[in-house]
């Protein structure tokens, strides 16, 4: 049990799941009042990056991977945000 | 504690050098190609979903505030622990440790198969109050979105008792099989990350 808790993946994991309460909690501060809100959605979509990064990288095991691998997955996470912020700011 | 069979020892072994060494890709490598290229399509539904979003601010933050945030952050905590416990599940796998790899394969489908009950909880008021995919631009994406993303969930939860089977009726325990597994419900993990944040939480 205590090499569970002290193995890596854990405390990944542990990261994991506080900012996913730590984005809930920005969204319903910031976001209450269901208005468009920038600092809110930047934040979110970041967090949001990161954790789909950290994910990929040590859930997934990318990090043993080959470069290929590495690129293609994080240049996935670099675009989908970049665009999907772009289309944000750019629809506002 | 159960140790592999003796016949499957090249194989644990050989999974665990590659493991250890740079340039391992984890599982088969043509799960990989169906990985990139299902990251690829839902990315251009995000981004489809973002386009619209732009053009009816006003709708889509409306229709937000009717989703439910608190079931939405708890089945993301479902997700990733029940990917912990695949991660940690292979990890004893690979190491020939059958026993743990069994008992965290099953927690991690007890927190997988516990997404689509919470999903119902907050479908079925949803659609009996009259929330349906028909109802607007946003819940069309919300539901095709979340529906696909759901059939994703159910074929990991079937994949994940085949590789239950595989590590408790198998003489040799397949490393690559339950790695080609787990990386396809790691996907599922990520996808969410995504959709949570645009569907739930931007404003």
């Amino acid at each position: 049990m205590t090499a569970l808790i002290r193995n890596p993946l854990t405390i990944v994991w542990a990261l994991l799941t506080t900012v996913t309460i730590v984005s809930s909690l920005i969204a319903l501060d910031g976001g209450a009042a269901h208005q468009i809100n920038t600092t809110v959605t930047t934040a979110v979509l970041l967090i949001a990056a990161v954790k789909a990064q950290l994910v990929i990288s040590h859930f997934m095991e990318v990090r043993r991977a080959p470069v290929w691998l590495k690129a293609t997955t994080s240049g996935w996470v670099i675009v989908l945000f970049a665009l999907l912020l772009g289309f944000y700011f750019a629809g506002l | 504690m159960t140790d592999v069979a003796e016949g499957s020892a090249t194989d644990v072994d050989r999974s665990q050098r590659a493991a250890g060494a740079r340039g391992h890709v984890p599982g088969d490598s043509s799960m990989w190609f169906f990985v990139i290229g299902d990251l690829l399509i839902f990315g251009v539904y995000f981004v489809g979903y973002m386009y619209f979003r732009g053009q009816h601010h006003e709708l889509f933050l409306k229709s937000q505030a009717r989703l439910n945030l608190d079931i939405g952050a708890i089945n993301t905590v479902m997700l990733l622990t029940s990917s912990l416990f695949v991660v940690l599940g292979t990890e004893a796998a690979r190491a020939g440790n059958r026993a743990a790899a069994l008992q965290r394969f099953w927690i991690a489908l007890a927190f997988g198969a516990a997404f689509p009950l919470l999903k119902m909880f907050e479908w079925i008021p949803e659609i009996s109050a009259g929330v349906t995919p028909g109802k607007n631009l946003f819940f069309m994406y919300y539901y095709v979105m979340t529906g696909m993303h759901l059939c994703h969930v159910a074929l990991g939860l079937v994949i994940m008792c085949f590789i239950l089977r595989n590590l408790k009726t198998s003489k040799a325990p397949k490393i690559s099989f339950v790695e080609t597994g787990a990386t396809y419900w790691h996907m599922v993990d990520v996808l969410w990350l995504v959709l949570f944040a645009l569907l739930y939480l931007m404003r």
